[in-house]
């Protein structure tokens, strides 16, 4: 009582002080909002993608040429055959069209005498947005081209298997959730960066800036133990980077309701006990990563020297989160107790649909704060050092 | 009461302090006189408790500040070389933080810091956040923060610099105020006749060491110099250096 008393007052006196900074609440928005937004957008971008490929609008220049084929595409499900303009390359170049299909005018004659037909499909490889639909095209030129093989084969005698010696069946293991989960790994990144961005400003206020103005002199002239005065800090910076991740979960469920899922072709809802598990694991990383802001700005004699060292301290959550995009951290739970990756490889594993164990929750919980407090500890041991109390 | 005894400290190679000693009694203003870089503000710090002497021993009321600074910061009253605030906070916000810090809260604290806004002039102020304010304005807010909690030792580490004909009025004010209320005030300056004006006894220091310590007439008479700014002059050891 008589420790919590102080702790109390210097953690209301920082949250106050905080309240009243624009740069902190501009930051926690920030934090928060970066999530949803680009989520969204991510998702909206690509059920949109999806939604195009299977409707194909195919520009077919030629119709007359190849009257069967065309018929044929028409009858193709999502397939509409339009007027392909004068210049098909051009058009193509110039981002008018994803891909345009030509006939050639020795279509029919070859056909008939049994040789290649010839066609164009004109697109640019260097267009990802525009691959989905070459594929779409592709894959129906191919269709085309193999049934009339397979009819040829079978005027002639010849079985149409002995034309496929190999057969190519995929089987897809990953579950749509699954494959889903691959795009919601940037989740567990996005909340993090909330978590940092939220409580950073703060953290840097109450050291680096309280070296900046002066006030630090003053303040440790009170009789209130360092570790107290570090603690109320800390607490209060960690404050606002889980305000900052609780916004941003709140956003984010507002938006994760509103993503077209059905054009995504997948059927999939990110539970609210799933949310709650990511909270779970994001909550006590948002105090680790506000003692870490903490202990490097205290070194710093002011603001701006502060953001130096931050900004290379960003990359620390940054670099595993980027890398779990790439190499999947699921299914390693005993990653828990490592900071940062442990809370990227159990938040994969919740958003694959497969939530590790409590006890690796509290694992990772405990953990993390063990190294917070430990931070804090070594800030505390700071500010008794003359240089950093003194030097100005 | 402050006793100091044997001050010794040095930052690498410099020598700040070489050896300081001097006491300040209850209900007497003692000024620590001295050019700049004669040791006047690392000697205030070590005091303070938030530096730590190579040498020799400070007391407050008895109680030794290198082994208990925690205690010793309760008897005191510090107005440090850096006084910043907290742009954000009021006045009474800042008188009322550090007051908590002090262990004060409920009607007491709001007592108390109703008398610091009136006996400093902060009332018109007393509401607004302290970023646009004057430098007499935060000294003054700094000072009532150092007062809060009524410490019987006052220190003062250049009470006046940077403050206008009024609020050097105000604060000298203040300072026979608090020796009347009984109080032991130390305050450090650069400036003949802030001290000579208030001080009960002057300590000079050059280069680290007292190199007198008595009452201004004391001073006067061991230099053979009426004017107290010569006195000054000739025992810190100024004019020599003046010359050469």
């Amino acid at each position: 009582m008589k420790t919590l008393r102080p702790l109390w007052i210097v953690l209301t006196k920082e949250l106050r002080d905080g309240l009243r900074d624009r740069r902190s609440i501009f930051s926690v928005l920030i934090g928060a909002a970066l999530t949803p937004l680009l989520f969204g957008g991510m998702f909206t971008v690509v059920a949109g993608r999806n939604r195009d490929s299977e409707e194909l609008k195919l520009p077919v220049a030629g119709v007359e040429y190849a009257p069967a084929f065309v018929d044929w595409l028409k009858q193709q499900s999502g397939v509409e055959i339009v007027a392909a303009p004068a210049d098909a390359e051009q058009a193509v170049r110039d981002r008018k069209e994803d891909v345009v299909l030509i006939i050639e005018k020795d279509f029919a004659k070859n056909m008939a005498r049994g040789i290649p037909a010839p066609v164009q499909l004109i697109s640019d490889g260097t267009r990802d947005t525009a691959r989905p639909k070459v594929a779409r095209a592709k894959a129906l030129l191919t269709d085309y081209s193999s049934q009339l093989s397979a009819l040829r084969l079978i005027a002639r005698g010849v079985a149409p298997s002995i034309a496929v010696p190999v057969r190519v069946q995929e089987v897809e293991v990953s579950s749509a959730q699954e494959r889903l989960a691959s795009l919601l790994n940037i989740l567990p990144l996005m909340l993090v960066l909330a978590a940092l961005t939220g409580g950073m400003q703060i953290a840097i206020d109450t050291t680096a800036g309280e070296r900046e103005r002066g006030s630090l002199e003053p303040l440790l002239l009170s009789p209130v133990p360092r570790a107290t005065l570090a603690a109320g800090k800390w607490l209060a910076a960690s404050a606002f980077g889980c305000g900052s991740v609780v916004f941003s979960m709140l956003l984010t469920v507002n938006v994760l309701r509103r993503v077209p899922w059905h054009d995504l072709g997948i059927r999939f809802r990110v539970s609210d006990g799933d949310l709650m598990s990511l909270l779970a694991l994001v909550l006590p990383l948002a105090l680790f990563l506000s003692a870490v802001v903490m202990f490097a700005s205290t070194f710093a004699r002011s603001f701006k020297e502060a953001q130096g060292y931050i900004g290379l301290l960003v990359l620390l959550p940054m670099l595993p989160g980027l890398l779990s995009t790439l190499y999947p951290l699921s299914n390693r739970p005993w990653l828990a107790p490592v900071p940062i990756f442990g809370q990227y490889a159990l938040a994969a594993d919740v958003l694959r649909g497969k939530p590790p164990a409590v006890a690796f929750y509290v694992l990772a919980g405990v953990s993390v704060l063990a190294c917070a407090l430990i931070l804090v500890a070594l800030t505390s041991r700071l500010l008794k050092r003359e240089k950093i109390i003194f030097g100005r | 009461m402050i006793e100091i005894q044997g001050l010794r400290k040095s930052f690498g190679a410099v020598q700040a302090v070489r050896d300081v000693s001097f006491n300040a009694a209850d209900g007497t203003v003692v000024g620590l006189l001295g050019p700049n870089g004669a040791g006047k503000t690392t000697t205030l710090r070590m005091l303070s408790g938030l530096m730590r002497p190579d040498a020799g021993t400070i007391r407050v009321d008895h109680i030794d500040v290198v082994a208990d600074p925690i205690g010793a910061q309760t008897l005191m009253g510090l107005l440090p070389d850096s006084r910043g605030l907290y742009p954000r906070l009021t006045p009474v916000e800042h008188i009322e933080y550090f007051g908590r810090l002090h262990g004060i809260d409920g009607p007491a604290l709001a007592e108390r810091t109703q008398a610091l806004l009136a006996r400093l002039g902060l009332n018109e102020v007393a509401n607004r956040r302290v970023s646009g304010f004057s430098q007499g304005e935060r000294t003054k807010v700094a000072l009532a923060r150092a007062l809060v909690h009524q410490p019987r030792n006052v220190i003062l580490d250049e009470p006046t610099n940077g403050l206008d004909v009024m609020s050097t009025r105000a604060m000298r004010e203040l300072i026979r105020g608090l020796r009347r209320d009984g109080c032991c005030v130390l305050f450090s300056s650069h400036i003949m006749q802030e001290v000579s004006a208030l001080c009960d006894r002057i300590v000079v220091i050059a280069h680290g060491t007292v190199v007198a310590d008595g009452t201004p007439e004391e001073l006067r008479s061991q230099t053979g110099h009426d004017n107290l700014e010569d006195a000054f002059v000739a025992l810190s050891g100024l004019e020599a250096e003046e010359i050469s």
